[in-house]
């Protein structure tokens, strides 16, 4: 099955996209597909055709979404824990991956013409090299294509992620690059693997669980959560019809905490930066007064600095990053 | 056609509104149905209890009327005591740690004082309340009053065994009064969310800066500690949402991995029932924790 669904909604639910998109809509949709394998017990079919159905309904979910203006797409495809399961399992979901990945690189002018950008977020590493290097593959054909955005979380948990961008400042400390002290949410948030994304508007689970399992953590924390009790291989476009409503009815409120907590997050970035710069100038002034227009030329120009600082921090982290997926890619050329 | 559908879009909105607000007129009148009906019960099996303390107290002491009301007002909140506890011990899991978000605007101080006293009757050890605009966090000691009053009201002289521990912000000075088993009570607010993550990174980049570690080290479970430390809390295993907003709200987001969410529309007026109802909601709750 491909990725990339051609079609046309019916009528009516033409007609309830049309009526939807008339209100607010969310931008960026995060998916925890979770109930492929109580789908297969209860059709009595193979736990691999169980999963199987469940990409199947992820292409179908695409095509709805791209009918309804969403261009961001985000799923949980395969958590830390999942290598866990049995080993049978884990090699059928790897082996299920890698079909995937290569069918995707087929479809290479299908995903052109669309303009999907495919990103995977997770830690690669953990994974076997083959499928390390046709993700790369993937990745990187598709790197420039910015009219819809999947990003696929494999080997991922957000505990994980939030860790690794903990290390990755580090490192920016080790290299000099950066001072423990420039540390704040939003240089964390750009060092998460999501730094490209905007943080999802509305979060969906299926099958009647109700919790995130490790799954986008930080980012959702301002995000519309929505339960539904419906096993994903049999999730409907009227299901997400029902999800976006739910969004709409919260959409103001929503809104109204972000804004509180963005204004709350420019004043802890203040305070940090006064706080740093009242340091520095106890430091070098011998301890003796300063006069507060010394003091605001010196926190207007320690400011420019660290924002300096983390862009380049930033750019490095990014080719850092970037050149991570080249290398996989021209290993695999040479072998 | 667009006005037609941004007018189709609004009657939408207006139906779910008037859905939902059908839904739990009806909720509530079911329950106050349901609640007479069981207080009726209760009144008919009480009643030779009573009657016997009371002849017993009379003889003893009819010329204090004070007594009887005393005797009915003690035997009432130690009958609602048992209950609670018997309730806690009859679900098939209880959480260690319950939080308590709020999503509304205007905070009612007794109602959620009613719900920490609640959970600690059925048996709960870590209570936390939240909000996202730092209201209880403000207001912190009114929450405080209003908790020792409740308790007093609804558990009656003996709630001194239920001595709460009542920690506003990660403060170390409480550190050895935790592993003690009175229930503690910790209101939290945004800045102990992903703020508390930023210090706790500070922190590990400041000995990377001091080249006391290397950065490749650094490791989920080192992370998980520091902030485990700064909390001083398990992680919650049950968060109850009450209000009309579907999210976090930045709740905690490095705790709340294996959190299971209940939304409940409103903690006014929220009766012990509906907190017994997510209690049960969450005991049938599995976690396969990705296997």
């Amino acid at each position: 099955m491909s990725w990339i669904r051609e079609g046309d909604l019916n009528l009516l639910q033409k007609i309830s996209a049309n009526v939807l998109k008339a209100g607010p809509m969310p931008k960026h949709v995060a998916f925890i597909m979770d109930g492929n394998r109580r789908f297969a017990r209860k059709k009595r079919m193979e736990r691999q055709e169980g999963h199987m159905q469940g990409f199947d309904k992820l292409a179908e979910t695409l095509l709805w979404c791209k009918h309804l203006s969403i261009q961001e797409v985000t799923v949980y495809a395969f958590s830390i824990e999942n290598f866990k399961r049995t080993k049978d399992e884990v090699d059928g979901l790897i082996e299920l991956a890698r079909q995937k990945f290569e069918r995707l690189l087929d479809e290479r002018e299908n995903l052109e013409k669309h303009g999907v950008c495919i990103r995977v977020l997770g830690d690669l590493n953990m994974l076997p090299l083959d499928l390390q290097q046709l993700i790369a593959k993937a990745v990187i054909t598709t790197r420039a294509h910015n009219k819809c955005f999947l990003n696929v979380c494999f080997s991922y948990t957000s505990r994980y992620e939030i860790t690794n961008a903990v290390r990755e400042m580090a490192w920016g400390v080790e290299q000099g690059l950066i001072k423990a002290s420039d540390v704040s949410e939003a240089l964390l948030s750009e060092c998460l693997y999501s730094n490209n994304s905007p943080n999802p508007d509305l979060l969906i689970r299926t099958s009647g669980e109700i919790r995130l399992s490790d799954f986008l953590l930080w980012q959702t924390s301002h995000s519309c959560l929505v339960f539904q009790s419906v096993l994903w291989p049999e999730y409907s476009f009227w299901n997400l019809c029902e999800a976006i409503v739910q969004y709409q009815l919260n959409h103001k409120s929503i809104q109204k905490a972000r804004d509180l907590h963005r204004e709350h997050q420019a004043l802890q970035q203040f305070e940090a930066d006064r706080a740093c710069v009242a340091e520095l100038l106890q430091h070098h002034g011998n301890g003796k007064p300063v006069d507060a227009q010394r003091r605001q030329e010196a926190l207007l120009h320690y400011t420019a600095c660290r924002e300096e600082r983390t862009q380049d921090f930033l750019q490095a982290l990014k080719h850092k990053r970037d050149s991570f997926f080249d290398d996989l890619c021209s290993e695999a050329v040479l072998t | 056609m667009a006005l037609l559908y941004g007018l189709l879009w609004r009657l939408l909105l207006v139906l779910v509104h008037v859905n939902r607000a059908l839904v739990s007129w009806l909720r509530v009148r079911l329950r106050s149905w349901k609640g007479r009906l069981w207080e009726r019960a209760m009144a008919a099996l009480l009643l030779p209890v009573a009657l016997a303390g009371f002849s017993d107290r009379q003889k003893k002491s009819n010329h204090n009327p004070d007594a009887k009301a005393n005797t009915l007002t003690g035997n009432l909140t130690a009958s609602r005591r048992t209950r609670w506890l018997c309730d806690g011990r009859s679900l098939e899991k209880l959480p260690v740690h319950i939080g308590l978000l709020v999503a509304e605007d205007e905070p009612s101080y007794t109602d959620i004082a009613n719900l920490v006293v609640w959970c600690m009757a059925v048996g709960i050890s870590y209570v936390s309340v939240y909000d996202n605009q730092g209201f209880f966090r403000k207001n912190n000691s009114r929450l405080l009053e209003e908790i020792v009053r409740q308790q007093q009201d609804l558990l009656g002289a003996e709630a001194s065994k239920y001595n709460v521990e009542f920690l506003s912000n990660g403060s170390d000075k409480h550190q050895h009064q935790v592993l003690s088993c009175t229930p503690t009570v910790k209101v939290l607010s945004p800045e102990d969310g992903k703020q508390s993550i930023v210090q706790a990174a500070q922190q590990l980049c400041r000995s990377v800066e001091n080249k006391e570690r290397s950065s490749k080290d650094i490791s989920v479970s080192m992370l998980d500690i520091l902030l485990r430390e700064a909390k001083n809390i398990p992680d919650p295993e049950l968060v109850v949402k009450f209000g009309p907003v579907d999210s976090t709200l930045g709740f905690l987001p490095w705790h709340i991995r294996l959190t299971e969410f209940i939304f409940l529309p409103s903690h006014k007026n929220v009766s012990y029932e509906d907190l017994l109802g997510a209690l049960q909601r969450y005991g049938a709750c599995q976690q396969r924790l990705g296997q």
